[in-house]
């Protein structure tokens, strides 16, 4: 850059790098930034996507610990960043999420802020669209969802909307790719200062309220002369926010300013002529003391000024002649799933069909995974490292070890949930599953919980780490916690085939023949059962103990029915959830696979580690009816509950030294197997000693224990707290081992 | 290997003494805790804090009164005395004790911290409105001046705590509370709620159980030395004289409609629908501003669209959004003008 461009940057924006790259905005390769901010379920994400092409992946949750989504786009030579801020209701109110996008809106400055606008639901976007516009004059209203605006019979005047907020307003349909290339136009006229917006300011409020909104925003411009948003700045100090007072007080609104022709104003106040300048403490002072004239009430009046003018221009743009009360199809489909009679049971078929698809579905792909992996993939691995001379203990670290212990995670996780998300995803693209929570919330909020915890349990039926990423959808702080926690008392799809075997073997052959198949799955279902029963009795407890005191409040929107767009959910499901799990569990299968490996190789005298670790487990192992082998495998194999069988067995013949076991696979220690059939794997079980108790308290212990290493580090990064992490890997263990000593010792006492 | 009955024996003995330990309020590690928080200051602090209330309900503080507030014996409450006169915060009265100046600022200052901390867990966490008196007055002793003042700072210094005091300013200023005992109070004549008194605690919970709250407004039925019958908030209440007596209220200027006793959302059935007359005072912190943003204010039109098939929550229609509403929630939102929707 030899050549400056003075006229240039006359009429471009202010553009303030300096504050975006603090907020974390990396400005390297970009022109300008694009803010997207708007309601819930308007169909923000579906914006972004439209616009960046579907470069970033996004969830429709809104989050406060998920990084912000960033994408970028190109319109003519510009490359524009576009930042999606959570979907909120307000910037007024002080929930975490509204004050991420507030701050991103005050602080980074985006050259253009697009606001997404629900047509069919005008009045209440307006309200967010009115509040954005308080803050920055260089906004674009996208009107979105304008077919479901126009099935509702809404006709929606946009250029009367545009003259009323005084910034383009563009009407679309995002989802079928309707007025994207007007939107694009249109912010890039108002990045580069082509169009220049003159955005309506509320008005309507009470004469004393704008004397002291009025006297404070003099003092607020005497100190910040081009700060383009005094008004609402004094507003914010009248309405006692503190991260505004703050921003005062370390004058960090100075960066805020538009830069001046005549070169940067030093922000320090000694530097004017002499004139009356105020100085921090003064502005505050003054705000401290107009808020004691403008009563208590001052924040609800605040809000309902804004809805009134929302209200107001909503009635004005919109005509409403051919009007539906509620769209009939929706209100009847609304009355169906949530009636008296129809509710209960159509949610149940629902969700059996789902998990049915599921466990259905997945058997075939698993098996060809499971031989492509293991059966052909192993041997063939093992045969090229002879071939190529690898020495036998990093052939046996890297082959039996981490690639086995993978290859067993991809094949038992993969399937199951390449199928069950995507479908999980429809429902919830339908808008099906706010209902269910709706339906059940009574029954969670007896135990203190949130009926969008019925979504999360769900969906921990098939990962309980994508179960936890779920829980973003509860914003009551408390709810969200308990959500967390108890997740792992949804019967994980890792979990699934350890119950189904321990139960055909030790559960199914107490019956005949004919009634096993029955008997064991009863088993495997009552072990479920008691997951949910814990779900609710341990959240109970939570919300009574530690949870005690913690933030609650409850909203659960019904959004409207929109039909499911089938390719889009399963390209996105299977990015965001599928890949993203199965990701995390690889990264965590590698060690694991590398740790079995080697404390079965290396030893000590001349007995291996592992052999030793059982020993001394052993006794503790006795007491709560379990074994010293199945405690070692937990402890080993807690990166994946899938390699927890195959751990049991390998270790079982190791510790046993049987002969004529697993033959072809087993001449290593430490590489994990399973057998063809039941039968062998009941009868390697029995001569080792199991017996039902050990069955059943396998299958309890199963259920109630530390969750995966997958899990754990998921509940760090959503709760980024070290307590609650804590709490959610530890208590469940504890119960575990509770439980099983319990029935260990009741099976004694009574079978002598 | 243990015997099965050894070991049960020994797993339930563990699990009473863990929780006889770590009970919650009543476990000993709580007992033992907050035995050892009862320093001096907090025996200076809270004999201020009586003085102060002798003060001002213009009752004099004797001997007697202080250990019995404070739960101590007479020998060691009247060496408490001696203390709080060498420290020049309490001089003696003609017929008992006072405080001096210093003292009155002292106690002002707990007071404050005290109200502060109330509010403080009204607003912005989810602690029960049973809980919030005896956790300030722990917290009381504890908060540095300093930690008051941002405290205060960070709520926008309040002016009155949850139940309607006021909250003295930092420099020991207190606007003194005026109203009536809700049993002075005339049959048919309305007034508003100012404060509710919470000590003792038993009376304030069934107090709280009642629904009660300051800026409720009621209007008296029936007053008699045996029963306290008024109407609120569209319910009839029946109370004590000895519980009422702790509810203060004052009048409601002549020209103010008590019309304005407003129904709950709660009592909207599907397909009814109203006006938002306001949010319950009792309608708090976060709960109340997620609320108004929802767009419940004043003037919103609300209709009941359905409940659940579990009978609660229902779902309303507000401001074109259908949201889902539990009936705790929807009891602390009033409306207006009931009636069933009307087709388009």
């Amino acid at each position: 850059m030899s050549e400056p461009l003075p006229e240039a940057c006359a009429v471009c924006p202010a553009h303030n790098v300096a504050n975006l790259v603090k907020l974390g905005v990396d400005m390297d390769d970009w022109d300008y930034v694009v803010a997207l901010a708007g309601n819930p379920n308007t169909g923000k994400s579906t914006v972004f996507n439209a616009l960046t092409g579907l470069r970033q992946h996004t969830g429709n949750w809104p989050g406060k610990t998920v990084a912000r989504a960033e994408g970028g786009f190109s319109i003519g030579e510009d490359r524009f960043k576009l930042v999606d801020l959570p979907g909120t209701y307000s910037l007024l109110s002080s929930s975490y999420d509204e004050e991420i996008a507030r701050d991103f809106i005050v602080f980074g400055q985006p050259d253009v802020t697009v606001i997404v606008v629900d047509a069919s639901r005008l009045e209440r976007n307006l309200n967010l669209a009115l509040q954005v516009l308080e803050i920055t004059d260089r906004a674009v209203v996208c009107l979105n969802l304008m077919d479901e605006a126009k099935r509702h019979g809404l006709d929606v005047d946009h250029r009367r909307l545009a003259r009323d907020l005084g910034v383009p307003v563009v009407p679309c349909s995002a989802r079928y790719g309707q007025g994207l290339e007007e939107l694009n136009q249109a912010i890039s006229d108002v990045a580069s200062g082509r169009t220049v917006c003159r955005p309506r300011r509320v008005g309507g409020r009470s004469k004393l309220l704008e004397r002291a909104v009025g006297a404070l925003a003099e003092e607020i411009s005497s100190r910040y002369p081009s700060l383009p948003n005094a008004q609402w700045v004094a507003l914010r100090l009248l309405d006692g926010d503190e991260r505004l007072a703050a921003a005062v007080r370390s004058d960090e609104l100075a960066l805020l300013q538009a830069p001046e022709q005549d070169g940067a104003r030093p922000p320090t106040a000694g530097a004017s002529d002499g004139e009356n300048v105020a100085d921090p403490a003064s502005i505050l002072t003054l705000a401290s003391t107009q808020r004691w004239m403008v009563g208590a009430d001052f924040h609800q009046a605040l809000v309902e000024t804004v809805y009134t003018e929302a209200a107001r221009l909503a009635d004005r743009a919109v005509s409403r002649d051919g009007e539906k009360a509620r769209f009939d199809f929706e209100s009847t489909l609304d009355r169906l799933v949530t009636s008296r009679v129809f509710g209960f049971p159509l949610m149940l078929a629902m969700l059996t069909a789902v998990f049915w698809l599921t466990i259905a579905g997945a058997n075939v792909p698993s098996a060809m995974l499971a031989d492509l992996l293991i059966e052909s993939g192993h041997p063939m691995l093992k045969g090229f490292a002879t071939a190529v001379g690898l020495p036998w203990w990093l052939d046996g670290l890297l082959i039996d070890g981490m690639y086995l212990a993978t290859a067993w995670v991809i094949s038992v996780m993969l399937p199951p949930m390449a199928i069950f998300f995507p479908l999980f995803t429809l429902l919830e693209d339908f808008g099906y599953l706010p209902r269910v929570a709706f339906n059940l919330d009574r029954l969670f909020s007896r135990s203190g919980a949130h009926g969008k915890q019925a979504l999360t349990m769900a969906m921990g039926f098939g990962c309980n780490a994508a179960g936890i990423i779920a829980a973003r959808i509860i914003e009551s702080p408390r709810e969200r916690l308990i959500a967390i926690i108890t997740n792992n008392f949804a019967l994980c799809n890792g979990r699934w085939p350890t119950q189904i075997l321990i139960a055909s073997i030790f559960v199914g052959s107490l019956a005949p023949p004919y009634l096993a198949g029955l008997v064991s799955a009863l088993a495997v279902v009552s072990i479920a059962v008691l997951g949910i029963f814990l779900t609710f009795l341990v959240s109970w407890l939570l919300s009574r103990t530690v949870l005690r005191g913690e933030v609650s409040t409850f909203t659960l929107e019904l959004p409207p029915y929109r039909p499911p767009r089938v390719l889009r959910t399963l390209y996105t499901s299977l990015m965001d959830r599928t890949l993203f799990v199965l990701w995390r569990a690889v990264v965590f299968a590698l060690p694991a696979g590398a740790v079995i490996w080697l404390i079965s190789n290396i030893e000590i005298g001349n007995q291996s580690l592992a052999a030793r670790l059982v020993d001394g487990l052993d006794p503790l192992g006795a007491l709560i009816g379990l074994s010293g082998v199945i405690l070692l495998a937990y402890i080993v194999a807690i990166p994946a509950n899938e390699i927890v069988v195959p751990t049991i067995l390998m270790l079982t013949v190791m510790v046993t030294r049987l002969s004529g076991v697993g033959e072809g696979i087993s001449e290593g220690a430490g590489v994990m197997f399973e057998l063809d059939s039941m039968e062998a794997t009941g009868e390697l079980f029995r001569s080792a000693g199991w017996t039902l108790l050990m069955g059943v308290n396998l299958m309890l212990f199963s259920l109630v224990h530390n969750p995966c290493s997958t899990t754990i580090y998921t509940i760090w990064k959503e709760t980024r707290s070290a307590k609650w992490t804590g709490v959610a890997s530890l208590l469940p263990v504890a119960m575990g081992m509770v439980l099983c000593f319990l029935v260990a010792q009741v099976w004694r006492l009574f079978t002598g | 290997m243990t015997q099965p009955l050894t070991a049960l024996f020994i797993f339930a003995i563990v699990s009473v003494v863990a929780v006889l330990l770590f009970r919650p309020q009543k476990g000993w590690i709580v007992r033992l805790v907050a035995a050892l928080r009862v320093t001096e200051r907090v025996q200076v602090e809270d004999s201020l804090k009586h003085l102060y209330d002798c003060e001002s309900h213009r009752t004099t503080c004797t001997l007697q009164s202080l250990s019995g507030a404070l739960g101590r014996s007479g020998d060691r409450t009247a060496q408490l005395v001696d203390r709080l006169q060498q420290l020049g915060l309490s001089e003696p009265t003609e017929s008992g004790f006072g405080l001096t100046a210093a003292g009155r600022r002292e106690a002002l200052r707990v007071i404050r911290s005290h109200r502060l901390w109330e509010r403080y867990l009204a607003e912005e966490t989810g602690v029960e409105a049973s809980e919030w008196h005896r956790q300030a007055d722990q917290r009381e002793h504890t908060l540095s001046a300093d930690e008051t003042e941002s405290l205060a700072l960070r709520m926008g210094q309040p002016r009155y705590d949850p139940h309607g005091d006021p909250i003295p300013t930092a420099s020991g200023e207190i606007v003194l509370p005026t109203g009536k005992a809700l049993t002075e109070i005339a049959a048919g004549e309305a007034s508003e709620i100012v404060h509710i008194e919470d000590e003792p605690e038993a009376i304030f919970s069934q107090l709280m159980v009642e629904g009660l709250y300051p800026g409720m407004r009621v209007r008296m039925i029936e007053n008699t030395p045996r029963i306290v019958r008024f109407e609120a908030a569209a319910e009839e209440h029946a109370l004590a004289p000895v519980l009422a007596g702790n509810v203060t209220v004052a009048p409601l200027a002549e020209d103010t409609q008590v019309a304005d006793m407003h129904a709950h959302l709660s009592s909207l059935s599907p397909g009814d629908e109203a006006t938002v007359a306001g949010l319950s005072p009792r309608c708090r912190g976060q709960e109340r501003r997620r609320l108004l943003d929802l767009g419940v204010v004043p003037g919103t039109r609300i209709v009941a669209e359905m409940r659940s098939p579990s009978g609660d929550p229902t779902a309303y229609r507000i401001r074109g959004a259908v949201i889902a509403l539990r009936s705790e929630q929807a009891d602390l939102v009033d409306i207006e003008s009931l009636g069933a929707e009307e087709g388009p």
